[in-house]
Parts: structure tokens; sequence; C-alpha cells
């Protein structure tokens, strides 16, 4: 048989790798500074770009598209080629797919601290660079497909079919999560409103942890795990059970973020049902991977490599058992809106995502040098700095979650909340939060060892860049599909493995999110419920900008102990007109769904300049900002206009004179304000601000009363 | 062994905690309840201890062949695997790059576990809704809100839960101290660190804008009036407390702390 010669592409996989070391700094270097910021606010140092509200989403953004997605790309580059036996596609595409992702990512890092947010949770960049992601992921998309179709082998190995799943899945939630409609340059506002944003959104974001943080990742383990512990993968049938069994499965997943909420009761359900269901596909990755280990445990015991791997996909099991116990409405109720969830998501992204990228990049880095590891001793140190830093991130705050949420939910034998003041419970938490940063800064202390470590090793070796292999060209067989073997059978047809894992991941889907959309008995309307006013409308863009979401929910849930504390429970027809939906995930400071008129516009404006005048001791940053900057309102026109072409019923023509009506509102609220001894500038943000957090949640009481 | 006593401590402290939630809310019934699943976790416990010991009890018999307890048997049915010695039988003739892989069976315990949620999620569908036993979040919350209000009225009943009808003004020194703790905590962003009044109006003067005297006070701090900025504070403090800090600010009278804000509203006469 002839055998052909060709080469491995071995420098785009540096380029990710090195990417992937840097972003990781950076973003945790990001997440330690928020984390400080909790107990420190002035951390700031009164800078508005770096206020906890804009710097979470680029931690959030950096950690999972930078250093995460840095390292699926790398890695999935370095064994598609080998699992192929084939160079990539095109190396143009290659360079093209790591130059525009950094591209993205730095213009993430410009974008979010200077405000630019569409609100929505790891979808905060803006319509343009949406644009530039899509074209980015494309290129990597054809560059991989091409890949698969002129392979020299046979089958396609099961990394590979977790890497098409990824790019299906990923593709299709991108593109429905963000249609947006500009309002300017780098402004929009996405189509949904209210409850069925919340729903698109959750689809997205649960499956951004799924199709991104996970399918890709199990694609990398079945990949460097057996070439690290060199050992066959333990059962290809528990591969094809647990891989299709997930992809289907998670996908119907996402509600589980909105239990308790105004989403309909049936799509709540089937959200905890199928993260139920999700238990034992999930476990199936974990299975494979730890008992491709069988016999090669005595090894575990001094290869740093292998510890990092058994490591991550420990923690990959605990988290995927987690997960679903969050989904069940009673530990829900618990735990979300606390810090449990943030430590939850932290025990995958720095223990699977994290260590496994640790443990194929020890891996890499001399295989591609040709040479070994610098120190051993170093990366074992890394090894355990790191697990102590997850231990130290994660354990602290499921206490404080838990305390806080109990908090919450605790009456006197009265019936009156025992802690009526929401600050109280912040405060009972902030040594937590202390130890909790402690952990984080073990953490990036571990990566920075690992950069030491990396680089010495690289200075060691001799980087190969193209390196030679051979293998017998593709020969293409007739065969039949036969019973037992239809697998088989289906491993050497990509494009049909592509088009049926879409149509697996999007059953659940649509039938989630369809009757969402069109069924009118979801969302009952309610009559007194009116579009914002021009003035609220600025007002709530500044809140989006401001990222008071990050901190600030705007759901009331259907208990006794938020009830009292906030008032009447959040109905689905109070959100029509939220585009986008500002719920939130995570309450560190209190719900504000129903903060209208709670407050004097007064309160409002002396808390906003520092929020320690009106609540002592209060964690939030001050914005004095607001009070002097003038608000633009040049972009009012333009707003209305869209929002009406969303269905927003504003009456035609009303663009043209909303500022007229802006202003007088503004007159009045400054005039108020001067009646109670402050002379505010009625253009200031703050007005707009205040107009809008007094408007929250007032509609309803209108109407039904 | 070791990852089973792992997840038995999970579970019994999963168990537990929500127990301990439960018991937040205690009342008769489900102190009863909590006895009852109390007594069953411990004699879950004990069973598991024996089962310990049972299942790794390996005799040899006459022959001195090694003779398996049935759970033995049944623990290795559970996990089914074929042993490494024997992993080329089971060898596919895979090579990806170098990596092979086995075909071992699907462990059955892992089935079970997949076949069981997938069971377990229709049984709670169909719970929730077709037969309709399972309580959807607004019903459960009407029945919350329902045994709250059956409380509430009794505790009215018994005089326990004072209201602006029954309230009187206190004296005694531990109340005012507490009254102060609750002021300095809740209105001193306001009104003021002495009640010489910030966003709020003094309350050391004759001066009262919805009332003067302990009732007015305890009505005004209870239901709060929104359309000026004063918040409510029925849902926040209890009615003792109330009462304190309207005891307190009782006290205040004529203390004419500094930078005392003007006085707003009627003069008060008892």
């Amino acid at each position: 048989m002839q055998v052909e010669k060709f080469s491995y592409d071995n420098q785009v996989v540096k380029q990710f790798a090195i990417a992937t070391v840097l972003w990781g700094a950076v973003g945790m270097l990001v997440g330690l500074i928020i984390a400080v910021q909790l107990y420190l606010p002035e951390l700031n140092l009164g800078i508005q770009y770096l206020t906890f509200g804009r710097i979470r989403p680029l931690h959030t953004n950096a950690v999972i598209f930078a250093f995460v997605g840095n390292m699926i790309f790398g890695g999935v580059y370095y064994s598609l080629q080998r699992v192929c036996k084939a160079r990539m596609f095109s190396d143009f595409l290659s360079q093209f797919h790591f130059w525009g992702w950094q591209l993205i990512i730095v213009l993430a890092a410009v974008t979010l601290p200077l405000g630019f947010t569409t609100g929505k949770e790891y979808a905060e960049l803006e319509f343009p660079v949406d644009l530039l992601i899509a074209v980015v992921w494309l290129s990597f998309g054809a560059n991989m497909i091409g890949t698969i179709i002129k392979r020299r082998e046979k089958h396609m190995y099961v990394a590979v079919w977790f890497y098409i799943a990824t790019f299906v899945t990923v593709t299709i939630l991108h593109v429905v999560n963000s249609i947006e409609v500009p309002v300017s340059f780098l402004k929009s506002y996405p189509v949904y409103a209210g409850v069925q944003d919340a729903l698109t959104q959750w689809w997205y974001g649960h499956n951004a942890v799924a199709f991104f943080l996970t399918t890709p990742y199990l694609g990398l383990m079945y990949y460097f795990l057996p070439k690290a512990a060199n050992r066959p993968v333990y059962s290809y049938r528990l591969s094809i059970l647990h891989f299709w069994a997930l992809i289907f499965i998670y996908i119907w997943a996402g509600p589980h973020h909105l239990l308790y909420t105004a989403l309909p009761d049936w799509a709540q359900s089937l959200g905890t049902v199928f993260s139920i269901m999700l238990l034992a596909p999930s476990w199936g990755g974990m299975l494979n991977g730890l008992l491709t280990l069988r016999g090669a445990w005595d090894r575990v015991r001094d290869n740093p490599i292998l510890k990092f791997m058994v490591v991550a996909v420990t923690a990959y099991g605990m988290s995927t058992f987690e997960g679903p116990m969050l989904s069940l409405k009673n530990v829900n109720a618990i735990s979300h809106f606390t810090d449990w969830t943030i430590a939850h998501a932290h025990v995958g992204a720095l223990g699977w995502n994290g260590m496994l990228t640790f443990g194929v990049l020890y891996w890499l880095v001399p295989k591609m040098w040709d040479t070994q590891l610098y120190s051993k001793k170093l990366a074992n140190l890394h090894f355990w700095i790191s697990t102590l830093g997850i231990v130290f991130y994660a354990v602290p705050l499921y206490w404080a979650g838990i305390t806080q949420s109990l908090m919450w939910k605790q009456f006197t034998p009265l019936g009156i909340l025992q802690y009526p003041n929401f600050l109280e419970t912040v405060l009972q938490i902030i040594p937590m939060y202390i130890l909790r940063s402690i952990g984080g800064f073990l953490f990036l202390c571990g990566i920075l060892l690992s950069a030491y470590n990396l680089i010495k090793t690289a200075r060691q070796g001799s980087f190969i860049k193209n390196e030679e292999a051979e293998a017998a060209p593709y020969k293409n067989e007739k065969d039949q599909i036969k019973r037992g073997l239809i697998h088989r059978w289906l491993e050497k047809r990509p494009v049909q493995f592509a088009l049926l894992s879409t149509v697996v991941v999007l059953i659940g889907g649509l039938v989630e999110l369809i009757p969402t959309y069109l069924v009118k008995s979801n969302i009952p309307t309610i009559a007194s419920v009116k579009p914002y006013t021009p003035l609220e409308l600025q007002g709530r863009d500044i809140y989006i900008r401001e990222g008071c979401n990050t901190c600030h929910s705007q759901l009331v849930r259907p208990f006794r102990s938020e009830t009292e504390r906030y008032g009447e429970y959040s109905k689905a027809g109070e959100f029509v007109y939220d585009h986008p939906f500002l719920w939130g995930s995570k309450r560190t400071g209190p719900d504000l769904h129903r903060v209208g008129g709670k407050y004097s516009n007064l309160w409002h404006y002396l808390h906003m300049e520092d929020p320690r005048q009106m609540s002592p001791g209060s964690i939030m940053p001050p914005y004095p900002w607001l009070l002097t900057q003038v608000l633009d309102t040049t972009t009012t026109q333009a707003k209305i206009s869209v929002m009406r072409s969303l269905g927003v019923p504003y009456e035609k023509g009303y663009e043209n004179f909303a500022n007229e009506d802006l202003e007088n509102q503004a007159n009045k609220i400054a005039d108020d304000l001067l009646n109670n001894g402050i002379p505010a500038e009625s253009n200031a943000e703050i007005i707009a601000l205040i107009a809008y957090l007094q408007r929250l949640g007032t509609d309803i009481k209108g109407g039904a009363k | 062994m070791k990852s089973n006593k792992i997840l038995l401590m999970i579970f019994s402290l999963i168990f537990f905690f929500f127990e301990q939630t439960n018991l937040l809310a205690a009342n008769e019934e489900t102190l009863d309840k909590v006895m009852k699943t109390m007594l069953v976790v411990t004699l879950v416990v004990i069973a598991f201890v024996l089962w310990l010991a049972v299942v790794y009890s390996e005799k040899n018999d006459s022959e001195g062949k090694t003779f398996k307890a049935p759970l033995a048997a049944f623990k290795k049915y559970l996990t089914r695997t074929t042993p490494i010695e024997k992993e080329q039988e089971i060898l596919l003739h895979h090579d990806y790059d170098g990596i092979q892989e086995l075909d071992n069976r699907i462990p059955p315990w892992f089935s079970i576990l997949f076949y069981g949620t997938i069971i377990w999620g229709a049984i709670y569908l169909l719970n929730y809704h077709v037969f309709d036993d399972g309580q959807v979040q607004t019903k459960e919350y009407n029945l919350e809100v329902h045994q709250a209000a059956l409380e509430r009225e009794f505790l009215i009943k018994t005089g326990a839960f004072l209201n602006e009808e029954t309230v009187t003004a206190l004296s005694d020194a531990a109340v005012l101290s507490e009254g102060k703790d609750i002021f300095i905590k809740n209105c001193a962003s306001c009104h003021g660190q002495s009640g010489e009044g910030l966003v709020g109006p003094n309350l050391t003067d004759d001066f009262w804008i919805h009332g003067g005297g302990v009732k007015n006070i305890f009505k005004t701090i209870k239901y709060g009036v929104p359309q000026k900025g004063m918040i409510s504070w029925q849902t926040q403090l209890d009615p003792k407390k109330m009462q304190a800090a309207a005891s307190f600010i009782l006290s205040l009278y004529g203390t004419n702390p500094p930078n005392g804000k003007q006085p707003e509203g009627e003069k008060w006469k008892e």
C-alpha cells in the first residue's frame, strides 16, 4: 500500500496555547479584582470603567471565551489533525481564525468596561462584535469540517463527534440569542422581551456551559487523557450512549435557571426533569475518563499531568452531580440568587476546565517543542496550589450562599422577617468573601507558575513547526448499514453526522422556545402595564450600561419571605416591554423589581452619590459620575423607533416629540430634588436613572387594585 | 468503597440540610415528620454498616475456593466489567493516532441510573401537570401565605401582636436602649444620629407631620408615607420593635441636638 507523506500544523496550536495562558492570567486577575471589590468597593479607584458591574462581564467573558476558548481551539487543532491523519484544511483559515478570535477578545476588553453591553449574561458583546464572532466561528467550522472531509482515517474518533456537536450547536445558540435591532453603532435591543428573552437567554446561557465548557472539553479529554495515560479508552459503547444522550438532553435544561420565576410552570418542569436526566449522560464522560486510567493509577502518583486530569474529571463529576440537584425546586429555592451558584460554577470552571487545560498544556508543550517538561516539581507545586485554591474558593462560598439564603427566609415567631435589612445578610458573609478571594489568588498564582514552567520548557526545546507524518490514503469502500454497526457506518459520514446532531440538539430548543414565543396564554397580559417613558427608557439603558443587573435581580419569587421583603411577586405580564429582560441571576444587593416608589428621589440621589450615606456598611460602589454626566438625548428618537418596531406600542410619530416629554419628566424630578435641598441639573444621567427606578414594578399597582 | 462512604456523607448532609430548613418553619406536624425521618435515616445507616460487613465477607469453602457473599456478588453484578487481564478480548480494532478503544459493557448501575432518572422525569411531569398533585408555584405560595395569615390572626387575638390601637409608650431603660439600636440601624440615615433630621424631619421638636404621640408614630413607622419617602416597616420590624423605636423617638423630645432641622408639620398637643 502506498503511504502519503504530509505534515501537521503545530504553529497555530502554539499560538492558541500562548493565548490560553496569557488571557487566562488576565481573566483570573480581573476575577480576583472583582472578588476583592466585594469587600473593598473602593478598589474601582473611583473610576467608572472599573466598577464591579462593568468588569464582572469582562471576567466571565475572558475566562470562558478567551481562556477556555483558546484552549479549545488549540486542543482541537492539535488532536483533530492527528485523529484524522490530515493537516488542517486551510492554513489561511487557521490563521484567520486565530487572529480574528484575538481581535474579538481585545474588542470585548475595550467595549465592556466602556459600558457597551447587551446586559445578557455571557452574551454581553454588542452586535458588531456578535457579527465578527459569527464570521470567525464559521471560519473555524469550515476549517474543521474541511479537515474531517479530507481525512485519511476511515472513521471519526469520539473526540471528533464532540467537536462537531460543539460547532453546530454553538452556531445555533449564538445566532438565535443574538438577534437584535441596532439603535446606534454600539447599542441594540434584542427582539425578545421579558419572559421570552429570559428563556432564550438561559437556553443560550446554560448551553454555553454545555457546548462551550463541556462538549469540546470532553473531546479534549478523549484525546489527551488516553494519550497521557497510554491506556485504551474504557468503553466505546459508553462513548456512543453518553454522547448522544448528552447532546440531546443538555439543550432542554436551560429553564432550571428560571425556577420560581414568571416563566410558565410547564417550561420550569421541563428544565427540572431534563436536568435530572442529564446526570447519567454527564457521568458517562467521567466514567470513561476515570476508568480509562484503570491500570495506570500507579502512574498518577508521580505524573503531574495525570494528576491534573484526574482532578479535572472528578470536578466534572462533582459539578454535574450538583447541577441536577440545584435544578430541584426545593434546592433551587435556597441556592438561587446566592453565592452557591457562584461556587458551583467555579468548581466547574476552575476544576474541570482549568485543571484539564493545565494537564493538556503540560503534555502538549513538551511534545511540540520536542523536549521534557522543564520542572516536574513546579508542575506538582502548581497542582497543589490550584487544588487548594479551588477548595478555598468554593467552600466559603457554599457556606456564604446557604447562610445568606437562610437569613433571607427566616421569620421571627411573630411572623416578621428576622433579618429585614438586606445589608445585614451581606455583612454576615463578608469574611467568606475574603476567604474566597484568597482561593482565587492561589489559583492565579498557579497559572503564573505554569506560564514560567511552560516558557522554560519551550526555551530548552526546539519548536517543530510542521510535524512530519505519513499515512495511507483514504480508501472509499462501499459498505452497507449492518445491524449493530450502524454507528460505525455513521462515523464515516461527517456531513450526515453533523446534520443528525443538529436535529438532535434542535428538538429540545424548539419544543421550549416556540410555544413560549407563540402561545399567548403563557404570558397573561396585564392591562395597566404601559411602555416606559422616554426618560425611563434612557434610565434603563444607564442601568444596563452600569451593569446594575450583575448584582441586583428584578424578580420577586413567589415566596412569602420575598413578598414580605420586596412586595408582590413578579408576573409574566409585567415584563412585556422589557427589551432585554433584566431579571439578573445573583443578589449581591436586594431585588429591585418593586423598588419603584419605595424611597424618595432624594434618597436615590444621595444613595447613588455614595451608598454608604444611606446604608452604612454597604458594599455598593459610589456612582458620583451619574450626578455630573449629561444624559445623551440624541438617541431618544432612534430608541423609541426601534422599540416600536419590536412591538412596543408607542404612537406613530411619538419619537419626534419624545424628548419634550423626557425634559418635562426630568424637570419634575429635578424640582422635587430642589424642594428637598439638592440643586440637581435636570439633564444629569442620575435623573433618568431615578425615573427608571421609581417606575420599576409600579404599573401593576395601578390596574389590579 | 471510599467513594461510597463519601456519597453517603454527602447524602446525609443534604438530607439534614433540608430537614433543617423545614425545622425553621417547624410546627408540630413537621417536627413529627422530622422525627420519623430521622428514625428511618438511623435505621438506614445501621443497615448500611451491616451491609458493609456482609459484603466483604469472603470465605473459602471446603475445597478452598473463594466463596462470595450474595451481596458481594450483587455488587460485582452492578459494576460488571471485564477484568484488566482479559482486556485483549474486548479490544476493538480502532486506532486513532495510537489511541485504542475497549468495548467494555456499560456498567449496570449506570444503566439503572440513566433509565431511573428518565422514569423519575416522567413521573414528575405527570405529577405536576397531569394529575395536578404537585404544587405549582402559585399554589405553593398561596398556601404559604394562607397559613401565615392564620397564624397572624391568632397572635393578634392573644395580644402578642401589638397594633396601632393597642400600642403604649414604654419608658424602661432596656426598651429604650433597644429602641436606640433599632433607630441607629434603620432610621438614622434619614433622621440623623440624634433624630435631628436630615432627609427626613426633625424628631426632637414639638412639630409632627403625621401626628405625634405613640399611636401616630407607631402608625407612621408601620405603614410609612411612601409618597414622601418614609418607607413602611411592618414587614421588617416586629411590633415590639416598632414600639421600642417609637418609645425611643418619644424620649428624644426636647433634647435639642446640634444641626437640628427646621420644624415641619403642625404643633402637636396630646
